[in-house]
């Protein structure tokens, strides 16, 4: 797949149109302008035989005002993928245009238009106040902060952090230092900006009211979210678009309503009245995947992970014949590495890659 | 509407620059006023170390103290210019990198070398308001007033502390690639007090170490009041070059130390 017919529109007055034509994962249809172009990207750590591969070919094309999400396991190369391409890990190889700015050619050009929040990292400096980070943060990425201070002002109403603008950071709830990361990431008024792990810590309000804003800074400001999470329901919730890594690879690259249904419970835990004699427990587990049985006095529980073909009623069905009554059906979280390995079996069954 | 213009309004020539450079040093003071516990105890450190060197000194040799005290004051006031501008920055840069805030820096459209200056700068000037006032207090404490000439000490007090920032900016990338350095850290106040006191006027060759030649012109200049363009035209010249030599070398190390940090990927890792 050519990149060529999704050349940031931007860029056309400052650079030569030399495309890297290392073959883009399928990316969804590129309708407006791309302002991320990672291509073949890798990252070697050590050599030979030792040499420990975390960054694997690859490539992204994300466009201005989109939200994508890199999800992946532990290990899956998450934050290397971005730490490469912000240039805080040097690429083995692979190229990477910001705002039609090559990261290899123009590393500053690049910081003109991308800041981050990096995961784990206070990211602003706790015995400032909050404004303080912001102004610092601005005129780090060149801003004048004089004429910056309008945005402040939006940015700290947006996070509701207007009353501890005068606050030292540390003083702070968790929740709102976060929220503090953010905004002074968002404070020097960057196109890209990339979030790691942005939820990490945060209880569950503090968690939606970013997601929101995140959502809001997309559709408003037009600003282009690359973020990395572990939790499924800020993906799902601010993604427009998810790219699953796993072993450094990009293994799906889709739009994010078509994972939902990967994310959606498929997994029940069922609470049956009285002790399940053994031929429906057989019965089960021959014709459902059921496992966890658990039998308490009068009750028995087990967990019913449901396939294609298989229906919640199915299962019910099978109870009820045996006179079983039904206590309590609870749907179940799937486990994230679940949904990898369903993702990952489709990805090498369907596309190719 | 249309794309943000972020690009616009970020401006890394001069006087964006200006503007960065005075944030730095804002936020430098902001942060010393803030850490005060810090601040006043690394000043009372120097202080109370100077006193008992005068006064247990006096006690011990009176003759031998009354008679080398102006050199003692001005090794002693290098010592403290040195150690100040040197552990500025390479604290500082473990600190930051601790925090976090080492790589929110390397992504400044500026540039990371040009952060790093704009840091380098405020800590020397820092290191010279602390200096001074540890200056003021030798010569109340002792009683001896040297020449105090600012045209002429300004500029050999750049020289002669450059070499302690290009030590720093070393240790400060070793930090960086390596982490735990603290303790060679501490290793160099006596490092320092070494070069400071080397017996150039002895051996001449000592002049090209570190700080040695420095501190033997301020020596000069504040003892004896002798003036900058008074100094011997060769002398200077010895402390330009090491000055800009050891600052070089050890940008060039730093340099080198966060590309490496960058390359096996722990930049900011702790």
């Amino acid at each position: 797949m050519s990149q060529t017919t999704d050349r940031p529109q931007q860029a056309d007055d400052d650079d030569s149109d030399a495309s890297s034509s290392a073959a883009s994962v399928q990316s969804t249809a590129p309708t407006g302008d791309t302002v991320l172009s990672v291509s073949d990207l890798r990252k070697t750590y050590g050599d030979g035989e030792d040499g420990v591969t975390a960054v694997d070919g690859v490539s992204l094309d994300v466009n201005r005002g989109e939200v994508v999400g890199v999800l992946g396991p532990n290990g899956a190369g998450k934050t290397t993928t971005i730490k490469s391409i912000l240039g805080l890990v040097v690429p083995s190889s692979g190229s990477v245009e910001i705002a039609g700015v090559d990261a290899d050619d123009d590393p500053r050009g690049v910081y003109r238009h991308v800041g981050a929040m990096l995961e784990g990292a206070r990211n602003v400096y706790w015995k400032l106040t909050v404004r303080e980070n912001l102004e610092f943060f601005a005129a780090l990425g060149g801003n004048d902060p004089e004429a910056a201070r309008s945005r402040h002002d939006k940015l700290l109403d947006q996070f509701n952090l207007a009353e501890k603008a005068d606050d030292a950071v540390n003083e702070l709830s968790r929740g709102q230092k976060q929220k503090v990361s953010l905004a002074a990431t968002l404070a020097r008024g960057t196109d890209v900006v990339f979030l790691d792990e942005p939820t990490l810590g945060l209880d569950v309000e503090a968690s939606l009211e970013l997601r929101r804003e995140l959502r809001r800074l997309a559709d408003e400001d037009d600003i282009t979210v690359v973020l990395s999470s572990h939790d499924m329901d800020v993906v799902e919730d601010v993604c427009d678009r998810v790219v699953i890594l796993s072993d450094g690879r990009v293994i799906a690259d889709d739009p994010v309503e078509e994972l939902v249904g990967v994310f959606e419970t498929q997994a029940y835990r069922v609470v049956a009245a009285g002790q399940l004699p053994g031929e429906v427990r057989s019965r089960l587990v021959r014709d459902y995947r059921v496992e966890n049985f658990d039998v308490l006095d009068d009750r028995t529980r087990f967990d019913v992970t449901l396939g294609d073909d298989d229906s919640l009623h199915g299962v019910l069905g099978v109870l009820d014949d045996a006179g079983h009554d039904l206590l309590d059906v609870d749907g179940l979280e799937p486990d994230l590495e679940d949904v990898f390995l369903d993702v990952t079996g489709r990805a090498s069954g369907g596309d190719g890659q | 509407m249309s794309a943000p213009t972020a690009d616009a309004s970020v401006d890394t020539g001069a006087r964006g620059y200006l503007r960065f450079f005075a944030a730095s040093l804002r936020k430098r003071v902001l942060l010393m006023v803030r850490y005060p516990v810090n601040f006043f105890s690394t000043i009372a450190n120097m202080l109370i170390l100077f006193a008992a060197v005068f006064y247990g000194g006096r006690a011990i040799a009176p003759t031998a103290i009354s008679n080398s005290i102006e050199g003692i004051i001005v090794g002693y006031l290098l010592w403290t210019l040195s150690m100040s501008a040197f552990s500025g920055l390479s604290w500082n840069v473990t600190r930051e990198s601790q925090w976090g805030t080492l790589e929110q820096l390397f992504m400044s459209p500026f540039g990371f070398g040009r952060v790093m200056l704009a840091k380098t700068v405020t800590n020397v000037l820092v290191s010279f308001f602390t200096g001074s006032l540890v200056l003021l207090f030798m010569m109340t404490v002792t009683g001896r007033w040297l020449a105090i000439d600012p045209l002429t000490l300004l500029p050999l007090g750049v020289l002669a502390v450059a070499p302690a920032v290009g030590i720093g900016f070393a240790l400060g990338g070793l930090a960086i690639r390596f982490k735990r350095v603290e303790n060679l850290f501490q290793i160099m106040q006596f490092v320092f007090i070494g070069l400071i006191a080397a017996p150039v006027s002895q051996y001449p060759l000592l002049k090209w170490l570190p700080l040695a030649q420095g501190s033997q012109l301020l020596r000069t200049a504040m003892k004896d009041g002798v003036a900058l363009w008074a100094l011997p035209a060769g002398e200077i010249g010895v402390l330009v070059v090491t000055a800009v030599g050891y600052l070089g070398l050890g940008y060039a190390a730093f340099h080198y130390c966060q590309r490496w940090a960058r390359r096996e990927g722990v930049m900011g890792h702790y």
